[in-house]
């Protein structure tokens, strides 16, 4: 239990972090931004931007000064957010070297492992756009590698994120890439549940008879299921909501909730 | 010259006027008279003679006035009492203005018997009409008065406890002021007691009522000035503008003490503070400690580089009016305040806490405050949170509470 005492900080521009999709109005916000998703700011530190945002709007000309210091003498950029956080007095040394072993374990990770984690976090985030344009630079670097396993897992999140942003076509053939390295039955059932969901899908004869009749009841029972549920979502509790008002209040709800699904799927793509 | 330094006691009798400039003072009823027909308003002997005349409408006890938030209608027309006293604060600045032959008021401190916040915010209201800037107005005690006057006297004159007698048409006061010299600072200490053995100056005219006059004098004079070293002592007020009536009085006030007499004290008092706020660096470096002035410090535990610091939130000596803080917090796994407030004996030491109602439960160093703290008097501090949200992680519920904590 304790009292931290706020820098006085007038940030007038705030710093706004597209993965998350916040604006940083503080010197503790950042630091709790990067804290909890780590991933996303070890990479970033050496950017000038970044470090001008440092300067001029959170006041920390002397740290800004250090960082770039650092940058100039080739410093990584983990160090330069250590050296941030640190500044910002906002963790305790005990939480940030809890942090550090964090962060020192993640970049102990295989390059090709590291980039799946940090891409995987992207998907997290709902950055589906860029998670793919992540995934499939893996796969590009991991070229003729024989490593199926990795490969395999890239192929499925790259159908995942392509499913979310409703390009099917593309989710099947990521799906069927994923199955060519693993003989996976889950990878199967996503492909039938794609052509539920596209008529103009549909499986590959070889795919087909790997499914017995009492395997695709199972699944078309998941599918209905699934689909229940989702009418019961309050998302579209409060859709139904709305179009029972009356038509002005009704037109300007739509407006705002188009609005906002219009955003959502720019910052997803 | 680039602005007037004005000292000003204003007491419902009389005012008195002290530029930091010079010697001259003014000293002029507090009354202030508007001509029935025209738009002038008088002061001093001016006022009186319109009144008498019977062209114009005297009021007067402009300071009761104010603090009753009485009003006065002149010529069909009423006026608040801070409309009054602007007035006549003008007219008495005019002079000072008048005589050094300029406008700008480069620093004003207004001294009163007591400071209250209703009298603080009218002086300021007058300020505002005066042309005077917030930031160039101080409003001070009588008690502060005595004490930056008597400081500003030789060191030999303050060796000891320092008395005063105030004799004025206002009541009969006693200030006692007294150094404490320490290793790390000099604290000063005064008070103030209103005698009830005041009496009115009108039995002065009479040799009998002289005679009371100084029996009850000497009576005061033997209770509060036995066993104690003086260094001197001091006699304001109208009443001690002539002692040859308080012979008794003198004799016992004069014994192996110096006794000085000073009609213009509190103004002067307030022009040295006058001038002392236009100076980079004070010229007092004490904790002065009086009526007015906050006689405990007010801090909080808070985590700083790892190691628990103390927050400042008001030091002792500050003046209540003037101190106050206003802080964002962050508050780590916990759901409370706490203060401690250390009176100038550390063993009367003591912790409030204050538990935040209706805030939100927020995890993680995401429940960040904005704290402000202010003073009602001497005595009472107001302590005010309100939840800042933390960004657009987590914006503000809008929970807020406000409390008086007794010092």
């Amino acid at each position: 239990m304790s009292v931290i005492v706020c820098r006085p900080e007038k940030v007038t521009r705030p710093y706004y972090v597209e993965d998350l999709g916040v604006n940083i109005y503080s010197s503790q916000e950042f630091c709790y931004a990067i804290y909890h998703h780590p991933m996303l700011f070890m990479d970033r530190f050496d950017d000038q931007n970044l470090i001008d945002f440092i300067r001029d709007q959170l006041g920390m000309g002397f740290a800004a000064a250090r960082m770039e210091q650092r940058m100039k003498a080739g410093e990584k950029s983990v160090e330069l957010m250590f050296l941030f956080m640190q500044e910002c007095d906002y963790y305790t040394a005990a939480e940030l070297n809890r942090f550090r072993q964090l962060v020192t374990s993640l970049k102990k990770l295989p390059p090709l492992e590291y980039a799946k984690r940090k891409t995987d976090y992207l998907v997290e985030c709902k950055q589906y756009g860029r998670a793919i344009a992540g995934y499939q630079a893996i796969l590009e670097a991991a070229g003729d590698k024989k490593d199926d396993l990795l490969a395999g897992l890239v192929w499925n999140n790259l159908g995942a994120c392509y499913a979310r942003i409703f390009q099917f076509q593309k989710a099947m053939e990521a799906y069927d890439r994923a199955y060519g390295k693993k003989k996976d039955l889950g990878l199967l059932e996503k492909m039938y549940h794609l052509t539920l969901l596209d008529s103009g899908l549909e499986l590959k004869e070889r795919y087909k008879s790997l499914i017995s009749p009492q395997l695709k009841e199972k699944w078309d029972r998941d599918f209905d299921e699934a689909r229940e549920k989702a009418g019961e979502s309050p998302q579209l509790k409060n859709l139904q909501e709305l179009f029972r008002k009356d038509s002005v209040k009704r037109g300007e709800g739509a407006a705002r909730l188009v609005e906002e699904w219009k955003q959502e799927y720019r910052s997803m793509a | 010259m680039d602005g007037l330094i004005v000292g000003l006691d204003l007491c419902d009798a009389y005012t008195q006027m002290v530029c930091g400039q010079g010697e001259k003072s003014w000293t002029l009823p507090t009354v202030v008279c508007k001509k029935k027909d025209e738009d002038l308003w008088l002061v001093g002997e001016a006022a009186y003679a319109s009144a008498l005349a019977g062209d114009g409408v005297i009021v007067d006890k402009l300071v009761k006035l104010v603090k009753k938030d009485g009003t006065a209608t002149i010529g069909g027309i009423k006026y608040g009492g801070m409309q009054l006293l602007s007035h006549f604060l003008q007219k008495v600045l005019e002079l000072a203005r008048e005589e050094y032959g300029t406008e700008m008021i480069k620093r004003l401190v207004i001294s009163v018997a007591r400071v209250d916040q209703r009298l603080l915010t009218c002086l300021q209201g007058c300020g505002e009409y005066l042309g005077v800037e917030e930031r160039s107005l101080s409003v001070i005690s009588h008690t502060e008065s005595f004490m930056y006057y008597v400081l500003s006297q030789k060191r030999e004159v303050w060796n000891n406890q320092i008395g005063m007698f105030d004799l004025s048409p206002d009541g009969l006061c006693y200030y006692e002021m007294k150094v404490q010299r320490g290793m790390r600072q000099t604290t000063v200490l005064a008070e103030r007691e209103e005698l009830e053995e005041s009496f009115s100056l009108d039995i002065l005219k009479t040799g009998a009522g002289a005679k009371l006059a100084d029996r009850i004098l000497f009576s005061c004079g033997s209770r509060l000035l036995q066993k104690k070293a003086f260094s001197s002592i001091f006699l304001t007020g109208k009443g001690f503008e002539e002692t040859d009536w308080a012979r008794e009085f003198m004799k016992l006030v004069c014994t192996r003490r110096r006794v000085y007499g000073e009609n213009t004290l509190f103004a002067q008092g307030a022009a040295y503070r006058a001038v002392d706020l236009t100076r980079e660096k004070t010229g007092y470096p004490y904790v002065c400690i009086c009526e007015g002035r906050l006689d405990s410090s007010v801090t909080m535990k808070v985590l700083h580089k790892d190691q628990e610091n103390q927050l400042v939130l008001a030091e002792a000596g500050e003046s209540w009016h003037e101190a106050g803080k206003e802080v964002e917090l962050i508050l780590d796994q916990q759901d409370y305040l706490e203060f401690i407030i250390t009176a100038m004996d550390p063993k009367k030491k003591k912790a409030v806490r204050l538990v935040l109602e209706g805030f939100p439960r927020r995890d993680g160093k995401t429940l960040k405050v904005l704290l402000k703290i202010g003073f009602l008097d001497e005595r009472t501090m107001t302590v005010t949170v309100r939840d800042q949200g933390f960004g657009d992680f987590f914006p503000s519920t809008g929970a807020s509470m406000r409390q008086e904590v007794m010092l």
